[in-house]
């Protein structure tokens, strides 16, 4: 003793060297164990890496700001080349932009493509046009065009075009990088001549908007709302906060088996005089470097990958994103988060290691599990907290506080519940084969770990099911897409697009009319059609027929004008050159009232009202005595409430036009016998009855054709351009934006991330009961043995988290929907089958895989 | 001068059925300088006592008194610094952590009681020279021999001023030539003034202590002086 320093002897208080030296030891183990803890270092980064993806998507997924104004606040659109109220604007708003609109026809198309002359460097709009290649036009001979606009009309830059009668020169590939669904072709300044539509931009008030007098052709005017941040900040905040609970989970389930596995040494540290507090810093100090090194790394890969990804986005979001316009607080934020949370996951582990006895923590056994019935009340107690959130987070508006709170408490919910599954899956387990029993009585022994690891599979399985689900009920069915993906319509209208906008039927001589049959039918051959379908339509013999000069018509805006092609009818008689049309009974507009009004939806749309035939009939196996003596519209739809038709204007014998007038049908509901569906089908026929009453006429105005298989792109460009040349239009399926790509991406992704918890859990556990393998292998159980607990393990945690994911998802989406459940009828089945029977039978195979090697010799499990 | 003194402690683990009395109205008293080696069979409550005697847990009953301070009195804290500067532990497994180098697991104690790391170090390297360890102090104790790791153990147990040194089979994942020099500096460190207790099986290590304290089923039977030993083949240098 007297050897001793005497200095050692006196009593310091400064905790600061035994910070130090605790801080010391955790980082040497850290650095000697990173490979243990590379999977919940790679899981804390991932998470963070997809919240900070997730963050900056879902802060630039909104438009940036309208993208028909650039950066002015109001738009005015005048019909017509109206110079004097432009003048007027420009007098009374100071700066004004002006961009002229013609329209031009797509070849054998019905569609019409936007022409504008505008100016590249304007005032306003200037954020609205984008040089892709190639340069802008200049004067009168050029035009630049967004790209699949080049693509449908067949032309390259240095290539010719017909632009509504004049020949220009195809000089660049722009687009609108606010709106990449925009697709239009671009003049000089003052070269869409004379324009169809005027649209003017300025920056003025509300007031002065208000107080401005346009003339009569003053067609539209708009000013720009203010952004509206708070759905963005509340998905990035609700991306955060589960990127951060994922975290918490993942953290704390591989802190409390590191806490295990470090029981004898935490016990030793107890031997040599550590407090609790010190215990509890050694576990904390290896919480903080996890989660400082996991999520810097996360956050840096997070920003790799969204730049690499972003135009992967663009095509997302259909508009460009400028690379580092990101939520910066957002990502500090996460970062800050991410590393609290990982302490604080390590925390718990860390106080139960504390207060474990000495003794107990010295021979590395475990505290004994509180009972799971005691969780089992606090997890219900969470889960109805957060089913009742989600359902009142949605009323008229989102309600971000009760999204994010309720997001929390159901996650807690599930997370509390675990033990309970856990124990239940045990008890169920009882009869199992030994292995199974093993390894699922293993799961409730080490509950404290295996309900954590529960948590963080059920919640990236959770988050999957939940986008799977929403992505299923949000999408848009098959029937509401105008055709099938084999079928074609051809339509006898004038190549200008006219009879659409315009509810007009080409006058046409029969012979006429059979020639044109003929080239429809040789186009139906080309496609190896099997159907050919003649459609004809109603009109009044008595309407006036009128003449329509092309070229006008050629000026007249895209689809949504159809009134200003009216008023372009040039008169009653054929004028040379002109194309007599003729406006029938059956198009007119029409407002459906659908059945899902109960869901708060109501929808405006224009029903194709064509003849019933007996050829019609016969394809749709309607009997005629099915059909009611006094049934004037017979329909196979069961969403037209009212159904109201215009009726052609009439000529009331004095020269006086009138109408349109209304018609009230009777209409009756029958089954048609093929699928007749979709908003292009003849799904509504007007019968021989009706004809008859209203003294209207059958013609000729269309053939569906049908193929055995869906089109392809090459056959419909082919059969445009075949059409384009014979002089009349095809129409075909018109795809919808699909969120399946989304569903199955989500699915992955959840799928990914709970394999990644299942190996880190899996590898833990049975690391930690690496003693019970030996004694299985001193025993004389086989590799089969060994791989069959494993395998059940894996399969076990994979299969609860997969039912308590999706139960979970259901509860939380059944809160959210509660006003109206219908769209969760349709049932993602593929992906939930993925979920639930795909990813335990890949657990199962994996833990079988890779386990088959013989454990270390019997021997003491050495100090960590 | 009294280092530890047991007085009637009793022991019960369990609850019930599962009940069982690890130790039974146990007295004794260790003095400075004193080496009292516990035996017994199996199950007989030897290390049980060795922990209560290191404050590790609690008796059931009984006191437990070190340096003249009632372990009962004192709170978590209080005993962990009881054990900081007073009590030293040595495991059959050695224990030491396998993060830190041979220095640092002797210096851990000492920066555990707040002293600053050089000087921590100091005493922890004079530690180790005096248990002829000083050239491995920058080893990991997994680049370290069995008979060296327990002797690191032991200077982890003596660093600093401790007057109470229990060491809970100290030589039994040793070979026999390893025991020896284990027992032998445990024999030094009480020839230094320290109280040890040594929990043994092995009745030629049992007969270097002062007494011998025999436990069958959680009481003492029978208690013994041994003659003179092999503690007489300590050098001059090992006795002073």
């Amino acid at each position: 003793m007297h050897d001793r320093p005497a200095e050692v002897i006196a009593a310091p208080s400064s905790s600061g060297p035994a910070r130090r030296a605790i801080f010391r030891w955790s980082w040497r183990l850290f650095r000697r164990e990173w490979r243990q803890q590379i999977l919940v270092l790679a899981l804390v980064a991932l998470a963070v890496a997809g919240t900070t993806v997730g963050t900056a998507l879902a802060y630039n997924a909104g438009q940036p700001r309208d993208a028909t104004f650039g950066t002015a606040n109001s738009s005015m659109t005048f019909s017509g080349p109206d110079n004097a109220d432009v003048a007027a604007a420009r007098k009374a708003f100071g700066t004004v932009e002006r961009i002229d609109h013609q329209s031009i026809p797509v070849p054998g198309s019905p569609s019409r493509l936007d022409l504008r002359a505008q100016d590249p460097e304007g005032t306003y709009s200037r954020p609205t046009l984008r040089l892709v290649s190639g340069r802008f036009p200049n004067g009168g001979a050029e035009v630049a065009m967004t790209a699949s606009a080049a693509t449908t009309f067949g032309v390259r830059i240095g290539g010719h075009l017909d632009v509504n009668g004049h020949a220009r020169r195809l000089v660049g590939i722009v687009e609108n990088p606010l709106d990449l669904n925009d697709e239009f072709a671009l003049v000089a300044p003052g070269q869409a001549d004379p324009p169809a539509q005027v649209a003017i931009l300025f920056e003025a008030s509300d007031h002065a908007v208000n107080a401005f007098q346009p003339s009569v052709h003053a067609t539209s005017v708009a000013t720009r709302g203010t952004l509206d941040t708070t759905l963005a900040a509340t998905v990035v905040l609700a991306l955060e906060t589960i990127g951060l609970l994922f975290v918490g989970l993942v953290a704390a389930a591989g802190f409390t088996v590191m806490a295990q596995r470090r029981l004898r040494a935490l016990g030793m540290l107890g031997a040599l005089g550590a407090t609790d507090r010190h215990i509890r810093s050694a576990m904390v100090a290896n919480g903080a470097v996890v989660g400082v090194v996991g999520s810097v790394t996360g956050a840096v890969t997070g920003l790799v990958a969204w730049v690499a990804l972003t135009p992967k986005f663009e095509d997302l979001v259909k508009h460009r994103i400028a690379r580092f316009h990101l939520p910066w607080w957002a990502i500090v934020v996460a970062i800050v988060l991410a590393t609290v949370t990982s302490i604080a996951a390590a925390w718990w582990p860390a106080r139960s290691a504390a207060r474990a006895s000495i003794v107990a923590a010295l021979s590395g056994r475990p505290s004994p599990q509180k009972p799971a019935h005691r969780f089992a009340g606090a997890g219900g107690v969470f889960l109805a907290i957060g089913v009742a959130c989600l359902a009142f987070a949605h009323q008229d508006t989102p309600k971000p506080a009760l999204i994010i709170g309720g997001t929390i408490a159901t996650t807690f919910g599930m997370l509390f519940l675990g033990p309970l599954f856990i124990r239940m899956l045990a008890m169920l387990g009882r009869r199992a084969p030994i292995m199974v029993r093993l390894a699922v009585r293993d799961l409730a022994r080490y509950q404290a770990r295996s309900a954590a690891a529960l948590g963080a599979i059920s919640l990236a399985l959770g988050i999957a099911a939940t986008v799977a689900i929403s992505a299923a009920a949000a999408a848009v069915p098959e029937a509401a897409t105008n055709l099938p993906a084999n079928q074609a319509i051809a339509y006898l209208e004038p190549a200008t697009g006219l009879g659409e906008d315009t509810n007009a039927v080409q006058v046409m001589s029969s012979a006429d009319v059979a020639k044109l049959a003929a080239k429809v039918s040789a186009l139906a051959a080309s496609l190896h059609a099997h159907t050919v379908l003649p459609l004809s339509v109603a009109i009044n013999p008595s309407s006036p027929t009128v003449s329509v000069d092309p070229a006008q018509l050629n000026a007249s805006p895209n689809a949504s004008g159809g009134s200003v092609s009216i008023r372009r009818v040039v008169g009653g008689s054929a004028a040379p050159g002109a194309i007599l049309i003729q406006i029938p009974a059956s198009l007119g507009r029409v407002t459906i009232i659908s059945n899902g009004a109960q869901s708060g939806f109501q929808i405006s749309d224009q029903v194709p009202l064509y003849v019933a035939t007996p050829a019609v009939l016969h394809r749709y196996g309607i009997k005629a005595d099915q059909i009611a003596k006094t049934t004037d519209i017979i329909t196979s739809r069961t969403d037209l409430h009212g159904l109201v038709v215009h009726a052609p204007p009439r000529d009331d014998g004095a020269g006086v036009r009138r109408g349109p007038e209304q018609w009230h049908p009777t209409i009756q509901h029958i089954r048609f016998s093929t699928d007749a569906s979709h908003t292009s089908d003849p799904t509504t026929l007007v019968t021989v009855h009706a004809l008859q009453h209203f003294g209207l006429k059958a013609v000729q105005a269309a053939w569906l054709i049908e193929t055995p298989r869906p089109l392809t792109a090459i056959q419909i460009s082919a059969a445009q351009h075949a059409a384009a040349i014979a002089g009349f239009t095809v129409e075909t399926h018109q795809s919808r934006p699909s969120n399946a790509r989304l569903r199955d991406g989500a699915t992955l992704i959840g799928l990914l991330l709970a394999l990644g918890v299942l190996a880190m859990t899996v590898g833990l556990i049975r690391s930690e009961t690496a003693n019970d393998l030996r004694t299985l292998a001193a025993t004389g159980a086989s590799s089969m043995a060994r791989r069959s607990l494993t395998g059940a393990t894996a399969g076990a945690l994979a299969l609860l988290g997969a039912l308590l994911g999706t139960g979970g998802a259901y509860v939380a989406l059944v809160a959210w929907h509660r006003r109206d459940l219908h769209p969760l009828t349709r049932v993602p089945y593929l992906n939930l089958a993925t979920i639930l029977v795909g990813l335990p039978i890949i657990a199962i195979s994996a833990g079988w895989l890779l386990s088959g090697r013989e454990p270390a010799a019997v021997g003491h499990q050495p100090l960590e | 001068m009294t280092a530890l003194e047991l007085r009637d402690v009793s022991k019960v683990y369990g609850v019930g059925p599962t009940e069982v009395h690890a130790l039974r109205n146990v007295s004794l008293t260790v003095d400075a300088g004193v080496l009292v080696a516990v035996m017994g069979p199996s199950g007989s409550g030897k290390s049980t006592l060795l922990t209560i005697a290191g404050s590790l847990e609690l008796p059931t009953t009984g006191e437990v008194i070190v340096e003249g301070t009632s372990l009962a009195s004192m709170s978590r804290n209080e005993r962990a610094r009881l054990r900081r500067r007073s009590i030293g532990y040595v495991f059959q497994d050695f224990n030491l952590l396998a993060g830190l180098t041979s220095l640092e697991n002797v210096a851990l104690p000492l920066e555990l009681d707040g002293v600053g790391a050089k000087r921590a170090r100091v005493a922890g390297m004079q530690a180790l020279e005096e248990l002829g360890m000083s050239d491995r102090a920058s080893r990991f104790p997994d680049e370290l021999s069995g008979g060296e790791r327990q002797r690191v153990a032991i200077a982890r147990a003596v660093v600093g001023d401790r007057h109470l040194l229990l060491a809970d089979e100290p030589s039994g994942a040793l070979d026999s030539v390893n025991a020896e020099g284990v027992i032998r500096l445990v024999r030094a460190a009480c020839q230094r003034g320290v109280a040890g207790v040594i929990v043994t099986h092995d009745a030629q290590l049992a007969s270097w202590a002062d007494r011998v304290v025999f436990l069958r089923d959680g009481r003492i039977v029978d208690q013994t002086m041994p003659p003179p030993g092999p503690e007489s083949l300590l050098t001059p240098d090992a006795r002073s």
